[in-house]
């Protein structure tokens, strides 16, 4: 893994009355120790990896607790995992990123919900929407209300996030119900502290076994004909359980103000904007007490009908804060309303931005709207200034930059290996001509941008093969699928290989082996090299002896397979061209093998400080451009876009176009060169390596090549020398 | 909690003190914001940090935002920080790299009535930047003249540099700066007592630490704008006599340009140089600034179309001992180490084919166009410069530089720059506007091999379409203008877009028809199944030229 945890293994510990310092995920995964949960799975992703990557590093700590913690392959065999909480009285836990992750887990959170829970079940899933997000921009409340499942939204405040925690598990048991808890991404990293109590031992744990399996309970199963009864429960049981008791615990918080002629209502999540937005307006206060009373909702779904109507009888308007489309809470608010036959005014989406992230400044714009028309005697003019100062300060900036600001997309790492196989697949496409490009998820997915500019189409997770079944079927030129070996062990081995091999499509793919789910921060997979592999191989790559995912393959029935080795360019290069043009019928599958460059650098840089401390012999490779021969057309970087590999002044005053340039970040992977021989591009590259305490013998040779090099070189021309010298001649 | 407001409006103690930091992924931001979250908590201030990292990883922009109180708060009470920081109420925005800054700029964080910006001064440049085949950087003066118009107060640090000499990371220097900057609520003592507690490169951080602390806290480093860059290297002191008498805005560019072709060539070769830009000179009326210009962008570009470079040229700049000085600099070597050189050539046909005599080069081309070539060619050759043998191969072709003038490319490259030089020639006495766009064309002939060969292609087709056309004309009144504007538009989508589909198009809308498109070759493919199995195999087409 990426990272070590070995600091907030030890706030995981902490008891009754210490303080936790850190960062809000965390506060989750402490949060659940402290309600009991006997397991805990999910799979990694942005913004809630962290939450199950520690426990992964601590299972010593959790295997003392009885704790039984799982990386799972998906968040489908992490919703299954919740099925343990159906039959037995067990707290479980599951995480993963949300909208895609939910959408993968779908099917097993509909048949867990069916039948409902007996021991409390919670989904934490990361709402990555808005900046920052890497995926479509869709709500996980849809989720919630389709399936009957709670969804909480915590207000971003570490004390009242872990409060949450602690009372979902309750909500779930008390209404048999799994809840969902949505955590934003800037709730999932904001770093706050609160005062932390004991970590429980679970009742029925791997150190507590149950000793009988549960009874046969066909009213258990999310099988017809109980399921029609499920959906009863559901509605007449479980739901008014539920709102009873979020009412009675207090889970929704109300904040009273003075003012009884308007009010806000406010998602959890949104809580401290709008607050950062009232204080603009002289109306909150540093510690968030305003003079309009708000309704904070912790609990997005279900709504308690009684509740929302007692807030807004009497007054004469209320906003609702809501992010993001469609707007499901305002439309049901508004049944309560017309049901309760209240003449409030219900302002929501009319004033706020339907779709997009509610950040400070939009909710103050939108309070702006609101407070004109429902409260004219608060001056707006501080609000009212903000704003056209913002607005004028973006105009006056574009005009100042005279057009946007060049954007900064991620990108492959210094030296990450699959780069090279992009490279090739550019050289393949000035061959034959482009061809449609299924993408994936994955690092792979930075070829998308520039320098690459690569994809016609993302669908999801695994799914790169998968969504080339029909183009394949009316392209003149063969499609390519790339998918990472993160997404081939998540979905593409069912849903592409087997579906093609099936249907004897004739595809080609592309397989990335790096040997861990890389973008999420390097967990590991079923193909991950084993430890001492990965101590053997040292500096070099620890996924070359790996043959899991080619082993599987080859057993599904797969006949035209090939292992490339990334940085041989040229041979990817081939291959590819020969997979793309070759007349055998049926799918091709390349296997692209280069172990992730961080793992690989985590190796290599203590070993090699160790080495050069301990005086032995080290060799470093790193890449350079000669500037003098460097024309500044620049293609190296058209087919690298690596970070190290980039421009600068030309120190020649005729040439007025920058060179390129290694930086000192280099880390030798040997690309640069590779690339230059294969495109035929340009002798500016060189190679250096750079012995460090050399032996005798390298002294040697060294003294006695330079010597008779000295022989036959000419003498050294700096350029006023060299001039003069010539007009001599 | 649910106590009513007396007071609603905040009062000033009570005000957040908000930074936001501006980074790449993978700098240390995340440590950066860790250090004042830990002093803060140090102090006994309330503190809330967060950030987008996110797929902005793997360095993409991202950002960092701290919120935190100037004074305690009361025991308690918590205050409410946000998650995203607000347009025109951020107190301080750092940036570790220049760009940055300006990104933060453009969306309104940075405000003349409050915000302090503290940047790099630095560029990492964007991949879209670099990879255009021109010039693609976005000005660094304009970033600085805007954070000087928006920035209540602007530090510009030269944080890569403090960094790279203290052997740390950005991360410290910028924690240095904005201490430094005076506007943190707790002492400097607090910022270092964080730094030692974090555990990992104490020493290191706390020197480019100090360093940045110093730097922001003296008046020394608020001078970005009015530094210039580099000095461009003096020109040198050669032929004087001769040079003074070509109008002034030559005489930088052909100082050295005939050092270079001295260099390049020899004596003769640089007077051939001069003879030919006293002959431009000639034809210009002293008068007009664009031919000024003219003349002094024709002396650069001769220079350089004059010195291409060829496998004699880059043989013997690869050989010369102040390279291996450079590479060592480069490097990084210690004195110690021992640097083995390793150069990456291909010499395919093509090459050859240009440093053979004429006759010889032609049939060696034509041999290759059919297909045929020599066996040794065109293979990728791991030259180990810093060895005897892969030594003086090289200095051996670079030996061959006296054969030079009977080669088949000096021979071509004269017979283009004749052309050129005539068509500067013509333009230059009554349209110098014209002669302008002329004489930077030849910014279109650069790189090797393919890259080469699709510059050149793009060069021929404007001087085709474009210039030899404008020749033929009356040099007067608005058919001039056209021609200016339609060159310098054919010139900026051959660089826009190197694998040249963006030229045809502007072309055309200059009302010249089209290149035919080239073909592909053919590529032997199985055709998408047409029936079960038939296992027959067609021609797979290009899309758009199927019958």
């Amino acid at each position: 893994m990426e990272r070590s945890f070995r600091e907030e293994i030890r706030l995981l510990g902490l008891g009754e009355g210490e303080v936790f310092h850190g960062e809000g995920i965390l506060a989750v995964t402490k949060a659940l120790l402290q309600s009991g949960v006997s397991y805990v799975g999910g799979y990694q992703g942005a913004p809630v990896s962290h939450l199950l990557d520690v426990m992964v590093q601590a299972r010593d700590e959790m295997d003392a607790l009885g704790v039984h913690v799982e990386a799972c392959t998906n968040e489908a065999s992490a919703a299954a995992m919740l099925g343990a909480s159906i039959m037995y009285p067990v707290r479980g836990a599951v995480t993963w990123k949300s909208i895609v992750g939910t959408n993968v887990a779908s099917d097993a959170l509909s048949n867990l919900a069916s039948p409902g829970v007996t021991g409390g079940a919670l989904i934490v899933v990361g709402e990555d929407y808005g900046e920052g997000a890497s995926v479509i921009q869709e709500r996980t409340h849809a989720y919630a209300m389709k399936s009957g499942m709670w969804l909480m939204d915590p207000r971003p405040d570490l004390p009242a996030i872990v409060r949450c925690v602690e009372q979902a598990f309750e909500l779930s048991e008390r209404s048999n119900t799994p809840v969902m808890m949505e955590l934003r991404i800037r709730a999932c990293h904001v770093r706050g502290s609160f005062v932390a109590s004991d970590n429980r031992r679970p009742k029925v744990s791997t150190r507590d076994l149950q000793q009988d399996p549960a009874p046969f309970d066909y009213a258990k199963l999310a099988h017809p004909p109980v399921t029609y009864g499920h959906e009863k429960l559901k509605y007449e049981v479980r739901m008014p359980a539920a709102r009873k008791f979020v009412v009675d615990a207090g889970l929704n918080e109300l904040f009273p103000g003075e003012r009884g002629d308007i009010g806000i209502v406010v998602q959890g999540g949104l809580y401290n904007n709008l607050i950062r937005a009232l204080q603009q307006l002289g109306l909150a206060d540093a510690w968030g007490r305003s003079p309009i009373p708000i309704l904070n909702l912790n609990v997005v779904y279900p709504l308690v009908p009684e509740q929302l109507t007692a807030f807004c009888a009497g007054r004469r308007g209320v906003l609702l804060l809501e992010e993001g489309q469609p707007d499901f809470i305002e439309q049901e608010l508004s049944t309560i309303l017309r049901r309760a036959d209240l003449q409030t005014k219900l302002h929501g989406k009319d004033m706020l931005a339907m779709a997009g992230e509610y950040t400070a400044e939009l909710i103050l714009r939108g309070l702006l709207k609101f407070l004109a028309l429902h409260a004219p005697d608060v001056r707006l003019t501080s609000g009212q200034e903000l704003v056209s100062e913002i607005d004028d300060l973006r105009s006056r900036a574009g005009a100042a930059f005279g057009g946007p600001i060049p954007a900064r997309p991620p990108n492959f790492c210094t030296g990450c290996p699959e780069r090279p196989v992009f490279a090739a697949l550019k050289l393949v496409q000035r061959e034959i001509g482009p061809m449609h490009i299924s993408s994936d998820i994955g690092c792979h997915s930075f070829a998308t941008f520039e320098p690459f500019s690569f994809g016609n189409s993302i669908l999801g997770y695994g799914m790169s093969l998968a969504s080339s079944a029909g183009v394949r079927n009316f392209s003149a030129r063969r499609p390519l699928a790339i998918m990472g070996d993160g997404g081939f062990w998540h979905n593409g081995l069912l849903s592409g290989v087997s579906s093609a091999l099936l249907n004897q499509g004739d595809g080609v793919l592309v397989i990335m082996k790096n040997g861990y789910t890389s973008a999420t921060g390097t967990q590991e997979v079923i193909s991950t090299p084993a430890s001492e592999s990965r101590r053997v191989a040292e500096g070099a790559s620890a996924t070359g002896t790996e043959v899991t995912i080619e082993n599987t393959l080859k057993g599904m029935g797969v006949k035209w397979l090939r292992t490339v080795h990334n940085y041989r360019v040229a041979e990817v290069r081939d291959t590819l061209r020969e997979a793309l043009t070759s007349d055998f019928d049926g799918l091709k599958v390349v296997v692209a093998e280069g172990e992730c460059q961080l793992e690989r650098q985590r190796r290599i840089k203590p070993l090699r400080a160790k080495m050069l401390k301990e005086g032995k012999r080290v060799v470093r490779t790193r890449f350079g451009v000669d500037e003098d021969t460097c024309t500044g057309d620049h293609s190296c970087i058209r087919l690298s876009g690596c970070p190290t590999l980039t421009v600068k002044p030309s120190s020649d005053p005729l040439k007025v176009d920058p060179v390129a340039h290694v930086t000192n970040g280099c880390v030798g992977c040997g690309l640069c060169g590779e690339v230059a021989h294969a495109a035929t591009l340009c002798p500016s590259f060189w190679r250096a390596e750079i012995v460090s305490n050399p032996s005798g013998w390298d002294r040697f040779m060294d003294r006695l090549r330079r010597r008779v090099i000295a022989w036959f070189q000419p003498a050294a021309r700096p350029a006023a020398s060299r001039a003069a010298s010539g007009q001599a001649g | 909690m649910s106590a009513s407001v007396s007071s609603s409006v905040p009062a000033a103690g009570d005000a957040p003190f908000c930074i936001l930091i501006a980074a790449l992924g993978g700098e240390g931001g995340g440590v950066l914001a860790d250090w004042i979250v830990g002093c803060a908590l140090a102090q006994g201030l309330p503190v809330q940090a967060t950030s987008v990292p996110g797929v902005a990883q793997r360095t993409g922009a991202t950002s960092y935002y701290i919120e935190t109180l100037r004074a305690p708060a009361a025991p308690g009470s918590q205050p409410v920080f946000a998650l995203n920081p607000m347009p025109g109420r951020v107190d301080v925005v750092l940036a570790s790299e220049l760009l940055e800054s300006a990104r933060m700029i453009e969306r309104g964080f940075v405000s003349p009535a409050r915000t302090t910006l503290i940047a790099a001064r630095h560029r990492v440049y964007t991949t879209a930047e670099k990879m255009q085949m021109g010039d693609g950087r976005f000005h660094d003066a304009r970033i600085h003249e805007a954070a000087a118009q928006f920035a209540r107060r602007y530090l510009s640090l030269d944080m890569e540099g403090i960094a790279t000499r203290h052997g740390t990371v950005i991360s410290a220097v910028m924690f240095g700066a904005l201490a430094g900057s005076g506007l943190l609520p707790w002492s400097r003592a607090v910022c270092e007592e964080a730094i030692r507690r974090g555990g990992l490169g104490v020493d290191a951080s706390l020197a480019g630490f100090g360093a940045a602390f110093d730097a922001a806290a003296g008046a020394t480093i608020e001078s970005a704008l009015a530094e210039t860059p580099a000095a461009a290297r003096a020109a040198p002191e050669v032929w004087a006599p001769l040079i003074a008498t070509l109008p002034e805005s030559m005489h930088a560019f052909a100082a050295h340009g005939v050092a270079r072709l001295i260099d390049w060539q020899d004596a003769p070769w640089a007077r051939e140089y001069v003879d030919r830009l006293v002959a431009l000179a000639a034809a210009a009326p002293a008068e007009s600034a664009a031919a000024r210009d003219s003349l002094a962008e024709a002396a650069r570009q001769l220079a350089l179309w004059m010195s291409y470079e060829d496998a004699i040229r880059v043989a013997d700049l690869k050989t010369r001992p102040e390279r291996f000085a450079r590479i060592r600099a480069e490097a990084q070597a210690g004195d110690d180490d021992i640097v083995r050189i390793v150069d990456y050539l291909k010499p395919g046909s093509e090459e050859i084919a240009q440093i053979l005599p004429r006759a010889l080069g032609k049939r060696l081309r034509a041999r290759a166009s059919r297909g045929g070539g020599l066996p040794l060619l065109g293979r990728g050759l791991h030259m180990s410069t810093s060895h005897v043998r892969g030594y003086l191969a090289l200095r051996l072709l670079a030996a061959l530089r006296p054969l030079r003038r009977r080669s088949l490319r000096f021979h071509e490259e004269r017979e283009a720059m004749g052309r050129w030089l005539d068509a500067l020639g013509k333009a230059l006495p009554d349209a110098p506007e014209l002669a302008l766009q002329i004489a930077g064309l030849p910014r279109l002939l650069k790189g090797y091999g393919d890259t080469w060969a699709r510059g050149r292609a793009s060069y021929d087709r404007i001087f085709a379409t474009l210039v030899s056309p404008a020749m033929a004309e009356p040099a007067a009144g608005r058919d001039v203008r056209d021609r200016v504007g339609q060159i310098r538009d054919a010139v900026s989508a051959a660089l826009a877009d190197p694998e040249g589909r963006r030229l045809e198009d502007t072309l055309a809308r200059a009302g010249i028809e089209p290149l035919p498109p080239r073909s592909k070759p053919i590529v032997w493919m199985r055709k998408p199944r047409s029936g079960p199995g038939d296992g027959k195999r067609e021609i797979g087409e290009n899309p758009g030229t199927a019958p």
